[in-house]
């Protein structure tokens, strides 16, 4: 029953029940009485840090001497617009967060088409598929890189067969391959969650549109030209968004496989941020980027906002 | 109409043999790419249950030679892996309680209550929950150090909740959107007041995904990486995520061990995830549900 409300939900259609229950209201603080704890909790740990980000990106930070910090203004911006590792990081990050959308919504989008066929054991087949999004990400990064081993990893044996591969290559030293391997692994632990949101939109679209169609002699491409994809539109339009939003933070699996090497090839801002805190210990540096990347985050969350927004006014 | 006749008598009329080839083909695909998506799983359950000796070749055998199962002993005996797990368990049980108190109380006020401000609680929640963990990481670090609060199980809980919580109220949200607004306003006009409305109505009507917010969770802290290991660097308060990243493969553990680790600590969150995923997705695409 769940499914089925997400399903028309997701899909964004009202799903001709009842609106959700709203009390009478009696006593009109006890919502703010409710909330309160939760603004503060989440205002003191999140809000605040960023706050207090903010405020540091314009000072020198020392962390190690009780020395006050000072006030450098503009410094750590104007470092970081004149250094071209910045903008290399830039352009990695967009590489990596296009890649990924493409790569993990195109296979998201597959599956949920093939998974969306009846057939005998669908529920086992789609029980293993949400596995790859249950597991933990340092498990994942254990599995990859004992799978990309350069001595005895299994993805060798494939690699092998291709003409002129002589040699167990070096996956995580080259820049390219490097960069495909972080995109193909965040890829396959992303994918199986949007092909679940693509599954539950196709089964809100009414079989009937697909019978008329039919009926008018649609083919096959045409069915999914003219009543698939249009039912599933503003699901895929959302996806990307989210999809960009997971992609923009994903940390554990590039910095645990590359760091971000090899020579800052897969170095996205959020591993240029963590190495530039914890490892060169430039924490006033690293808080003008950790602004930059809230920028630009924070208007990606923006725009999914506006859509949900638009999306509510739609089915309303 | 009469299409429709003539399109049922084809679909009859067509030759068995043409079925049974779209079938084939069918479970073919299915099977393909079902292969290819757990083929990294089961390569680590390979890896884990055959003694490294057939594993630790090349190329290495593609189905099980010999099953082993000493392996498990060693891992425990040869690492604190019972000391990262037992810190891995307190972070989550924390991170769990700590969540699911506030959340029911976020969830009500969203979902049940009408007032003045309702959704832009909603987007504040929507949008702590998209920025990135390692922009907060600084300052936060920053804050933590000059409290004194670092190495520390709860002070770590405290963070690992405030950045699922989001999650946590949008899944309840949905959850208590289901409960019947007839049943609601009779136990109001009965005399109940709205907590005691939450307390003996919702509540009880909202058991799974209640249990699907614990397990969010309790698996988020379970598998945070990034502010454990800043935020726990001394080594017995090292959880297990950060744990199983310092091991490495063949040169100071065995494969087996290894990808038996990897296993051990894997098997809670997927057997909770795949049961209570409906709810975890939902949750996740919070105001796709319902804005």
């Amino acid at each position: 029953m769940n499914e089925r409300v997400n399903a028309d939900a997701l899909a964004g259609r009202s799903s001709g029940r009842k609106l959700p229950p709203r009390i009478l209201r009696r006593r009109y603080l006890l919502p703010f009485a409710l909330a309160l704890p939760i603004v503060l909790y989440e205002g003191l740990l999140i809000v605040y840090p960023i706050v207090q980000g903010i405020y540091g990106s314009f000072t020198r930070i020392e962390l190690a001497s009780s020395a006050a910090t000072t006030w450098v203004g503009w410094d750590n911006y104007e470092r970081m617009f004149s250094d071209p590792a910045f903008w290399k990081v830039i352009r990695v990050t967009l590489l990596f967060t296009a890649l990924v959308i493409v790569v993990a919504l195109t296979v998201g989008l597959l599956t949920a088409l093939l998974f969306n066929r009846p057939f005998r054991f669908r529920p086992i087949a789609r029980g293993m598929l949400m596995m790859p999004w249950a597991i933990p990400e340092v498990p994942v990064v254990m599995i990859f890189i004992w799978i990309l081993s350069p001595q005895f990893g299994v993805v060798n044996i494939l690699a092998r067969m291709l003409p002129g591969v002589t040699q167990n290559p070096q996956w995580l030293q080259v820049p390219e391959l490097a960069m495909g391997w972080m995109v193909l692994i965040s890829s396959w632990k992303a994918f199986p969650f949007y092909s679940l949101v693509i599954l539950a939109a196709l089964q809100a679209i009414p079989q009937e549109l697909y019978e008329a169609a039919r009926v008018d002699g649609a083919n096959r491409l045409q069915l999914f030209w003219h009543v698939t994809l249009p039912g599933i539109g503003s699901t895929l339009e959302l996806l990307v968004v989210l999809a960009a939003i997971f992609s923009f933070k994903q940390f554990t699996i590039i910095f645990l496989m590359t760091g971000g090497g090899p020579s800052g090839t897969t170095e996205t801002i959020v591993i240029r941020i963590f190495n530039t805190a914890f490892r060169f210990y430039d924490y006033s540096y690293a808080t003008a980027l950790g602004v930059a990347g809230f920028v630009v985050s924070l208007a990606v969350a923006l725009v999914f906002i506006l859509m949900q927004v638009r999306r509510t006014q739609e089915s309303a | 109409m009469v299409a429709q006749v003539e399109e049922s008598r084809r679909a009859t009329s067509r030759r068995p043999v043409q079925r049974l080839i779209n079938s084939t083909l069918l479970y073919l695909t299915v099977a393909v790419v079902s292969l290819i998506i757990v083929f990294p799983v089961y390569w680590m359950m390979i890896s884990t249950f055959q003694p490294s000796k057939y594993i630790l070749h090349f190329p290495p055998p593609l189905l099980p030679q010999e099953l082993y199962f000493d392996q498990f002993a060693e891992l425990f005996s040869e690492h604190p892996i019972a000391r990262w797990l037992r810190n891995s368990f307190l972070i989550a049980v924390m991170t769990m309680l700590l969540c699911m108190a506030l959340s029911v109380l976020g969830a009500f006020a969203l979902s049940n209550l009408r007032w003045p401000g309702r959704n832009l609680f909603g987007l504040f929640l929507l949008v702590t929950q998209m920025l990135p963990e390692v922009l907060i990481l600084i300052p936060l670090y920053i804050l933590y150090r000059r409290l004194n609060m670092l190495n520390s199980i709860p002070s770590l809980a405290l963070i690992d909740a405030a950045f699922i919580l989001p999650i946590c109220i949008w899944i309840l949200k949905g959850v208590f959107d289901n409960v019947p607004a007839e049943v609601l306003d009779a136990s109001v006009v009965d005399g109940c007041t709205e907590l005691g409305a939450l307390w003996r109505i919702v509540l009880p009507l909202s058991a799974p995904g209640l249990a699907a917010v614990a397990v969010v969770a309790f698996f988020f802290a379970w598998n945070e990486y990034l502010y454990a290991g800043i935020m726990l660097s001394s080594g017995d308060f090292m959880p297990a995520s950060v744990g199983l990243s310092t091991l490495k493969a063949i040169a100071q553990t065995p494969v087996e061990q290894y990808m038996a680790a990897g296993l051990v600590f894997s098997v809670l969150p997927v057997v909770f995830y795949l049961a209570m995923q409906r709810y975890i997705v939902s949750g996740l695409t919070a105001g796709a549900v319902k804005g």
